[in-house]
């Protein structure tokens, strides 16, 4: 249950920028697990490959988390942002987005190798016990982390004024145009935000597990599940849905082997929207 | 109602716009907008009303001619620029953001003068007091004259020179509309230029200055509001194409 937490948090934290990606634009992301990984990578790169004098793994989480930011700049000043001033399709996106996804992969496998990877800070933990759960104090760090991440997200889009922007923006872009709001300034915003959580999600993901380079493409289908399951294009959606997720797949593991995880996740996800197609958090609008 | 002292504040000249490549919408149409007007844009449907009003405020391209505002070039410049230089704009479909609060929606109407907030919200409350009211509702639950409401006031947050009002009328009540049209007035009485498309034309000419008559993408006719109610050939064009396109 508490590892289903953790890796809910997790899920969660690097959801919410696909969700809010989708809820923007329109873009359904197939490429959002390797911004998972390449927060992950960077900060193994900075702390534990050798190959740059190492700093400490709370220094380059912050730094692999800036990063997150700049690649997710790149991807929409450089990539996505012409696509759409061209009129691209969807399903031209989506198909961009899956060969996005594949290159970095294998980019990532030329450049990092295929052998899994521990940090070298806070490997070998015991667990301590809370209660009725025991947990490694990283687990509990990564759990603070998370919780503290969604927290912030969530006054963002509420309290101030360009989390609203982003909001009104998931609701209408041509209203939002007509309101003001620069909306390429906000779309940019979502592209540095949301590659940035989800390279804390890796960070984080990294430091409960292993660094892979292929650990965001092995959590895009639990991503999506989450979102889907929260609602899609709403922040508080994916957030809700990453927990849910990330609990039922975990706490199945009590009763099956880890092999059905993400199966007993979908399994969730379509009996919850057989009953309630717009999500946990999705909203029927009032016609007329 | 008579024609007022011409100054122009808004006008389009030839202008051709479309959605698609190689289709257009608009095939040379003309309108203008005099300070303190009401000026009305009727027709049939299809004859590219909804589009020339987004083509002079930037959400549709303009493929040919010219569109100024207060004499400069405005041609094709982006919605929220025209936005920060008082032009307003209240869409038919999409007018609220549903998953914000009414005074969310409010707050994005202001999103380019924030700290003006407390002096523009008692003043467009005054115009609406129903919002400051239920200023905590979601706008996704409110009915179309509800939501009409909100969007008109969102659009004036800004405190506008010109608005742009795109079937204000439409999928609303009876009571409603007649509310709608005396809000129009009122916010036209306080200082306000305004583009109306309407489909209810009596109403429209009723309360316009000035209307144009848009037939298959062009102004086919142009007076004041009272002569265009009484002109028989306005009533043959638009009604003679509605019928046809009903055959």
């Amino acid at each position: 249950m508490a590892d289903g937490l953790r890796l809910g948090l997790v899920l969660a934290v690097a959801s919410v920028g696909l969700s809010l990606i989708f809820g923007v634009t329109g873009l359904t992301n197939f490429a959002h697990g390797e911004l998972v990984t390449f927060g992950a990578l960077v900060a193994y790169f900075l702390s534990a490959s050798g190959v740059v004098p190492e700093i400490p793994l709370v220094a380059a989480g912050i730094l692999a988390v800036v990063a997150g930011a700049g690649f997710g700049w790149a991807h929409e000043t450089i990539l996505f942002r012409p696509l759409r001033r061209r009129k691209s399709g969807n399903v031209s996106l989506i198909v961009v987005t899956i060969g996005l996804g594949l290159f970095l992969r294998n980019a990532y496998l030329i450049l990092f190798g295929g052998r899994p990877r521990p940090f070298d800070e806070f490997t070998i933990q015991t667990a301590v016990d809370l209660g009725p759960v025991s947990l490694r104090p990283k687990d509990l760090v990564v759990m603070a982390v998370g919780a503290c991440a969604l927290l912030g997200v969530g006054l963002m889009l509420q309290r101030t004024r360009l989390g609203r922007g982003m909001r009104a923006v998931a609701d209408s872009r041509d209203l939002a145009a007509a309101s003001g709001i620069d909306v390429d300034r906000v779309i940019l915003a979502v592209w540095v935000g949301g590659a940035a959580l989800a390279a804390l999600g890796g960070v984080l993901q990294g430091v409960s597990e292993t660094v892979e380079t292929d650990m965001g493409f092995g959590l895009l289908l639990l991503m999506f599940a989450s979102v889907i399951l929260g609602g899609l294009g709403t922040a508080y959606g994916a957030m809700v849905g990453g927990v849910l997720i990330g609990l039922a797949s975990q706490v199945s593991t009590y009763w099956l082997s880890p092999k059905y995880r993400i199966g007993v996740a979908l399994a969730v996800l379509i009996g919850a929207i057989l009953v309630r197609p717009q999500g946990i958090l999705g909203r029927r609008e009032r016609v007329g | 109602m008579s024609a007022i002292a011409p100054q122009k504040l808004v006008e389009a000249e030839s202008v051709v716009a479309g959605y698609l490549p190689g289709v257009d919408i608009l095939t040379g149409c003309s309108l203008s907008l005099a300070v303190g007007e009401i000026v009305g844009v009727i027709g049939p449907n299809g004859a590219g009303k909804s589009t020339l009003l987004k083509a002079m405020f930037g959400l549709v391209a303009v493929r040919s001619g010219v569109v100024r505002l207060s004499g400069d070039d405005v041609t094709n410049l982006a919605a929220n620029a025209l936005v920060e230089r008082g032009v307003g704009y209240v869409p038919q479909r999409e007018n609220v953001f549903p998953s914000l609060s009414i005074e969310e929606n409010l707050r994005m109407g202001l999103y380019l003068r924030p700290h003006a907030w407390t002096e523009r919200f008692d003043v467009v409350t005054g115009l609406f007091p129903l919002l400051a009211e239920r200023r905590r509702q979601r706008a996704g639950s409110l009915s179309g004259g509800e939501r009409q409401m909100v969007a008109m006031a969102r659009a004036l947050m800004m405190d506008p020179t010109v608005l742009f009002l795109d079937e204000p009328s439409a999928g609303l009540s009876p009571i409603f509309q007649e509310q709608v049209f005396e809000r129009i007035q009122q916010i036209n009485a306080a200082g306000v230029s305004v583009v109306m498309v309407e489909q209810n034309a009596t109403r429209c000419l009723e309360i316009s200055h000035r209307a144009y008559v848009l037939d298959q993408g062009r102004d086919a006719y142009t007076g004041t509001g009272d002569e265009l109610l009484g002109d028989p050939k306005v009533t043959e064009l638009y009604l003679g194409t509605l019928a046809a396109r009903r055959l």
